[in-house]
């Protein structure tokens, strides 16, 4: 098990460099430097210009300044946002823990309603109920995020009344961050009701956000599972008089969980995607919104670093989910 | 009384104002410590009728039977959790393709212990022990090591010592063995051939070996049951059958044995195939291929007759000469129609 780890582990190092280059690359090939970009309309003077050039390195040749900045990057420098002149690193640990609770409980409704939707579609195959739980499940595909979460705001909040429009926290309640997850930090609190609050804010940015992902787990799901379930070690477990629930979800499942799992990794990159969109509408203080913002300030060195955090725990989260392959299907553990 | 009672069995397919039968109002039965061998080509509905009497016959197809007994007790009327208290335990079943037949995601030890899980209980140490023994008893070498492996680290032979081993876990009295050497290498199939004989004579099993090896089913069963496209068309002795068949189709496969075109430049054929769902003739199912088919079979199907004391479903069932009787030449169309 070590081995197979390690093994996937080196296949992970050589997207880690792409990466790092294509970030590193991108505020190169942006029209205009970065510099005139910082100073905007206002324009720099000559020598303020080489003195910066100087400061950001821009004045080494472009291998030199990639090294300076995998160095960083190693060493956990972002670099130092244009606006508020903070270390990157810094406001991303701090939005960070935001982002993770809204994507983990996404997940988390995705898997939740996905995955036994998907097998309840496989075991009724054709039925009535195939047909509803695949409609449904179209439906929360096509459906646009913003859209979607338009309609949630203005069903749920705005005419039932039910959950709040939007932010983490009713105004009512002060918490001190202490791990930056609202829903532990409430819970460590003595302020009676903050946890219902910061839950109930969670709801609709969880539905938001959970439901594309939601619909791909439970159509791949059921793909699986109906190809699983034409297995002949099924008809085997059948014929030993196992229970029909016994057959399925220890016998198919298992076998039909490796597909799935796959598309569940792909799905963070998805999230995240979609957790940009959903933060916005819901003004949710997370790196989504912070990338956003960002971006409309032309603030590289956060968006560089915003782009390529991301695609640190997209790597993480995929690399975690090959690993879970070798713990779920025995034929991966052992190939050499 | 016998162990198990299949009267007028038929599973069809499709729908039901035009349904196709795979099996059709077959018969037979099997008692304690008797080996039934099931002969057929592909298609002929042998393992079809053994999944019936398993009982994982899925929706769309029906089974209806007059009666499908095991030992006295009514399997079709049966509550399902009842009938699965019987199945696996009582009646267990072997397939065709080891390799396919474990679950990729267990080990060896994890799934011959769920049989006896479900059916026996005990500790978990007790189902060790017994597993251990069972691995034994079906000739695994080195059974401690094997117990913890996982089905691809297996070769087919020892797959399907384990898929034995799962059988005959909680002791059946009734074994279906549905083309058990048939994805197995020559060398291989003797072994597990010896292997299911003698677990079957040591503890006095029926067994239902369903094949369409003719040399192995005339070593090893007691009685043989001919199908051909879903329809019992001989049965009786296996002595009997193999020194006189009474059936132009037993004949025929008989004659397609290899050691019996010794001395002949081509090796004997049935021509053409076993009729599928839009295919099916007429009258006797066999007629376009049976070289002593007349215009008589081609019209009318036969009913399964008495001959000398053998099942035939045939008009002209042969004499001990290998001659069709109650044939005159006139009628006789020649060899295929």
């Amino acid at each position: 098990m070590l081995g197979f780890f390690m093994r996937r582990l080196g296949d992970v190092i050589p997207t880690f460099f792409g990466v790092t280059i294509l970030v590193f690359l991108m505020i190169h090939l942006i029209p205009s430097d970065p510099i005139q970009m910082m100073a905007g309309e206002r324009g720099v003077d000559p020598e303020r210009y080489a003195e910066l050039q100087k400061e950001y390195g821009f004045d080494q040749p472009l291998v030199v300044q990639y090294f300076n900045y995998l160095g960083g990057v190693l060493q956990g420098d972002l670099g130092k946002s244009f606006v508020t002149k903070r270390p990157v690193i810094e406001e991303f640990a701090t939005l960070f823990p935001a982002t993770i609770e809204l994507s983990v409980m996404g997940i988390l409704f995705a898997v939740i309603i996905g995955l036994p939707l998907g097998v309840i579609a496989a075991i009724y195959r054709g039925k009535w109920l195939d047909h509803l739980t695949m409609s449904v499940s179209l439906t929360g595909y096509s459906m646009p995020i913003f859209w979607w979460a338009l309609l949630l705001i203005m069903f749920f909040s705005t005419t039932l009344g039910w959950t709040p429009v939007s932010g983490r926290l009713s105004v009512f309640y002060y918490i001190e961050p202490t791990t930056g997850f609202m829903l532990i930090d409430t819970l460590m609190s003595d302020e009676k009701g903050a946890f219902i609050s910061a839950l109930s804010h969670l709801i609709l940015p969880t539905i938001a956000l959970g439901t594309i992902p939601m619909a791909v787990i439970a159509r791949m799901t059921r793909s699986s599972m109906l190809e699983v379930l034409g297995e002949e070690y099924i008809r085997v477990a059948r014929a030993k008089g196992l229970s029909p629930m016994r057959v399925i979800m220890v016998h198919a499942l298992r076998n039909a969980l490796i597909p799935v799992i796959t598309v569940i990794g792909l799905q963070v990159g998805v999230l995240f995607a979609g957790a940009i969109l959903t933060e916005t509408i819901f003004s949710w203080p997370g790196i989504g919104k912070w990338i956003v913002e960002a971006l409309n300030r032309r603030d590289y060195p956060t968006i560089q670093g915003g782009i390529l955090m991301i695609a640190f725990v997209v790597m993480g989260v995929n690399l975690l989910v090959d690993l879970m392959y070798g713990v779920i299907n025995p034929r991966i553990r052992y190939k050499r | 009384m016998a162990l198990l009672e299949v009267k007028n069995l038929t599973v069809e397919f499709g729908s039901e104002d035009k349904p196709f039968r795979a099996v059709d109002s077959v018969s037979y039965s099997v008692d304690r410590g008797e080996v039934l061998g099931i002969v057929g080509e592909s298609g002929s509905g042998k393992s079809v009728s053994s999944l019936a009497i398993m009982g994982l016959i899925d929706f769309p197809g029906r089974v209806t039977a007059d009666s499908l007994t095991f030992d006295g007790q009514d399997l079709l009327t049966m509550a399902p959790s009842k009938r699965r208290a019987i199945t696996g335990k009582d009646i267990a079943m072997i397939f065709q393709d080891p390799m396919s037949a474990l679950n990729p995601c267990f080990t060896v030890e994890a799934q011959i212990m769920e049989a006896l899980k479900v059916h026996e209980g005990g500790s978990k140490k007790q189902r060790r022990e017994r597993t251990l023994d069972l691995i034994n008893q079906v000739g695994i070498p080195d059974p401690k090591s094997r117990m913890t492996a996982y089905p691809h680290q297996l070769s087919g032979g020892m797959s399907q010592r384990v898929v034995i081993a799962m059988a005959i876990a909680c002791q059946p009295r009734l074994l279906i063995a549905d083309e058990p050497t048939t994805a197995l290498d020559v060398t291989i199939q003797a072994q597990i051939i010896d292997l299911l004989l003698k677990l079957q004579e040591d503890s006095d099993m029926g067994l239902l070996l369903i094949t369409h090896d003719l040399a192995l089913v005339s070593e090893a069963a007691n009685r043989i049951q001919v199908m051909y496209a879903g329809q019992l068309f001989e049965s009786g002795p296996a002595d009997s059958i193999f020194t006189a068949p009474r059936h132009p189709y037993t004949q025929a496969l008989l004659e397609a044995l290899p050691e019996r075109s010794v001395g002949r430049d081509r090796l004997s054929t049935i021509p053409g195939v076993v009729p599928g769902q839009y295919d099916r003739p007429k009258g006797c199912l066999l007629a376009p291929r049976c070289r002593y088919a007349n215009d008589h079979c081609v019209a009318s199907q036969p009913e399964v007759t008495d001959f000398n004391g053998r099942d035939v479903r045939c008009f002209y069932p042969l004499d001990d000469q290998g001659l069709p009787t109650g044939q005159t030449n006139s009628q006789n169309v020649g060899e295929t129609v």
